[in-house]
């Protein structure tokens, strides 16, 4: 009985001991007095409303903390004013969002705040995020950010005209051939209708296609696979397609505009883009647009896009707390549907989705089957600290061969030579 | 007054002096001077601009710069920034010569035309860069479309060949007027005198133009040159508006190139390699114009 009784009390005693520690360490992160945070995003003037209903309910519910969302151009604008606020470790935002490429970078740097410690500290359900997800927003291991705003890459492409002429979406790569004739339109030599425009802009949009065959852009003894013969021939392939002219290859400053004016105008049959940029082809198309899934190869898969929510950890720790609990909050359920339906971008959270907003969402947005059904299919973006090199190269060189002509072999080869060199760096 | 007052007396005026100018020197010492001995400090580092920590790794970024993959881009984007330069010498000197000699009438219709040309100068660079590039857009550029509708061919700036020259019209629109307005200031400043004396000598305008107004502009040529290279050699805005260095580095001019390795490659300890070697040059080749130039200056005017 005697040993019963103490057994009970030990428990006790245990308990409150634990319960105690976890107290504590919640109660470390916990906000006690006004503070004013800023918090830095890439979200354009048509969002603003929007931002500001997100940071006006946030503030009714968080009354100790003030929020000044600042709009800081888009994603490369937004890393120059960090990295210059970071190396001066002045005027950092208490939050700040970072296109994902990105995230690499100021992981190995050491900028951003381990979120580790936050998430135990205060329960916040990180597993509800898809594993691909977490992977994306973490370095080395650690939680360095949290997934905010998420797109993939998907083909656009016009509804109607696919009713209406029969042309069916490429599955696989093997499929693309067939597509490239039936949905391209040339007489005289003249392009009337180009079957899809691939962006070459950004090695983000023609990346899958490489992954999905098998290549391995950085191998792991810090080398690529892209001057070998898979690689050549996916880039013979793009080359083919464009010396037809049964596609173009996007590429140039004002590329991306260009492209899209030639979808909305009928002049492409379907575009490869981010899915964050549906609501724009919905809102100014004159016919109905679709969404579809990458083809895929050896495997089909995409890969994220979008932007991160990260705290800079040179802010001190009051400044960090007020950041802990407004990234908790743009990353909540109840807020993630929001961004999902108003910007285009992807739901984040799994619960999300089987929700009945999310059922709604989708019967609204059809389109987004294509994303839903893949959810799993979307990895991480390759993460290394000389990624922006590389791709920089791979994009001048790919443009190169495929606009202005040349030998694709021995392009690719001397590709691969600068990319290793930049590698090895 | 004794020797002894004498000398206070200076002593005070040299210590005025020395204050009046002393908030310029610091504001030199603070934002010219001591970012160029940081900046030396830095190429010899493996600095990111992120991390707090470097390490000193000696003449690894210029080694990097003249013997390894670097050199190939070094000798790319300063070709391009000469030809950028070059051209930009030309339109201002040649072409506010030109626009200066047509302008330079008293009557209020060539009053508003010099305005009208001087305006684009107080246009913000990117504002008008974006405008351009719209007005030269390939596809749906205005330019292209009006040379579709009388006949001819359009032309493709999207490309290695003509990207460039995209650029270098934009530049010309914006300082053509400038180049106009300093020779035109100039020009009033040319005593008619000697005018009067060539004509009766039996000199036609363009042999006036030729020995007396063009010796005479030669302080403000030396000026407009000196300025307009040191200016055209940090071309960045219009570049990173209009190009990002594009297509396939064609305009990638010096410091665009400086700019993506510290921002886009974080390799802010080459940048700071570069941009030294890009400050020696610019130094190098302005004194060597002074020097070139001492002698061949006419000053009268």
């Amino acid at each position: 009985m005697k040993k019963g009784i103490s057994t009970f009390f030990l428990s006790i005693m245990m308990l409150m001991v634990i319960v105690g520690i976890g107290a504590q360490d919640a109660d470390k992160y916990a906000v006690k007095a006004p503070i004013k945070i800023q918090f830095w995003h890439a979200l354009e003037a048509q969002y603003k409303p929007l931002i500001d209903k997100v940071i006006a309910d946030f503030e009714k519910q968080n009354p100790l903390i003030k929020v000044e969302a600042i709009y800081q151009g888009s994603y490369a604008d937004l890393n120059e004013k960090l990295i210059a606020a970071q190396a001066a470790g002045t005027t950092l935002p208490a939050l700040t969002v970072a296109n994902t490429p990105y995230v690499a970078q100021y992981g190995a740097a050491g900028l951003c705040e381990i979120l580790d410690p936050y998430i135990k500290a205060t329960s916040f359900d990180i597993n509800d995020f898809g594993e691909g997800l977490r992977r994306a927003s973490s370095y080395d291991g650690k939680q360095v950010s949290l997934p905010f705003l998420i797109s993939t890459q998907i083909m656009f492409y016009n509804k109607d005209i696919a009713e209406a002429e029969k042309i069916k979406l490429p599955e696989k790569w093997s499929d693309m051939d067939e597509f490239m004739k039936k949905a391209s339109k040339i007489s005289g030599g003249v392009t009337q209708r180009y079957a899809t425009v691939i962006p070459g802009w950004d090695q983000w949009y023609f990346e899958p296609f490489y992954l999905n065959a098998g290549v391995k852009i950085i191998k792991d003894n810090n080398t690529t696979d892209l001057g070998e013969p898979t690689a050549v021939a996916i880039t013979k392939k793009l080359k083919q397609w464009c010396d037809e002219k049964t596609a173009y290859w996007a590429y140039g400053k004002d590329a991306s505009s260009i492209m899209r004016q030639n979808f909305l105008d009928g002049k492409a049959f379907s575009v490869v883009h981010t899915t964050s940029l549906y609501e724009m082809y919905a809102t100014n198309a004159k016919f109905k647009v679709g969404m579809h899934y990458l083809p895929g190869n050896a495997t089909r898969k995409s890969e994220i896009g979008g932007c991160v929510l990260l705290i800079p950890a040179k802010n001190k720790q009051d400044v960090k707390n007020a950041a802990w609990k407004l990234l908790s909050y743009l990353t909540s359920k109840e807020v993630n549907m929001l961004w999902a339906k108003e910007t285009g971008y992807m739901p984040t959270r799994n619960s999300v989705l089987q929700t009945s907003e999310a059922k709604a969402f989708l019967e609204e947005k059809p389109a987004f089957k294509a994303v839903f059904d893949n959810l799993n299919n979307i990895n991480p973006r390759i993460q290394h600290p000389a990624y922006a090199a590389l791709s920089k190269i791979w994009m001048q060189e790919l443009a190169k061969v495929i606009i202005e002509g040349g030998d694709v072999d021995s392009s690719m080869k001397k590709m691969a030579q600068l990319i290793n060199e930049a590698l090895e760096d | 007054m004794t020797t002894k007052k004498k000398i206070n007396y200076r002593r005070r005026e040299k210590l005025k002096d020395f204050l009046c100018v002393l908030p310029a020197v610091i504001f030199f010492a603070l934002f010219v001077y001591y970012p160029i001995v940081k900046l030396f400090q830095i190429s010899f580092t493996n600095w990111n601009l992120i991390s707090d920590t470097y390490k000193y790794v000696g003449l690894k970024n210029f080694k990097w710069l003249f013997k390894g993959s670097g050199f190939a881009s070094l000798v790319n984007s300063l070709a391009i920034t000469f030809r950028y330069t070059f051209w930009e010498i030309v339109i201002t000197i040649a072409g506010g010569l030109l626009l200066a000699s047509l302008f330079n009438r008293e009557s209020k219709v060539f009053s508003a035309l010099r305005s009208i040309v001087f305006m684009p100068r107080y246009i913000a660079i990117s504002a008008s860069a974006i405008v351009f590039m719209w007005i030269l857009n390939d596809q749906y550029g205005i330019l292209n479309y009006v040379l579709k509708v009388i006949g001819l061919k359009p032309i493709m700036f999207n490309t290695k060949e003509n990207a460039l020259t995209a650029v270098l019209i934009l530049t010309g629109w914006r300082v053509i007027g400038y180049g106009m307005m300093i020779y035109l200031s100039a020009m009033k400043g040319i005593s008619p005198e000697y005018y009067e004396a060539a004509k009766l000598d039996g000199a036609n305008g363009f042999q006036r133009f030729r020995f007396i107004t063009l010796p005479l502009l030669s302080p403000t040529t030396l000026f407009l040159f000196v300025t307009t290279f040191i200016a055209s050699m940090k071309v960045f805005q219009s570049i990173d508006v209009m190009t990002s260095g594009g297509p396939y580095g064609a305009t990638e001019v010096i410091v665009y190139w400086i700019y993506e390795l510290a921002f886009v490659d974080f390799r802010v300890d080459r940048a700071a390699a570069v941009t030294l070697v890009f400050f020696v040059i610019l130094m190098g080749f302005t004194a060597a114009t002074m020097k070139f130039t001492e002698r061949n200056i006419y000053y009268e005017s």
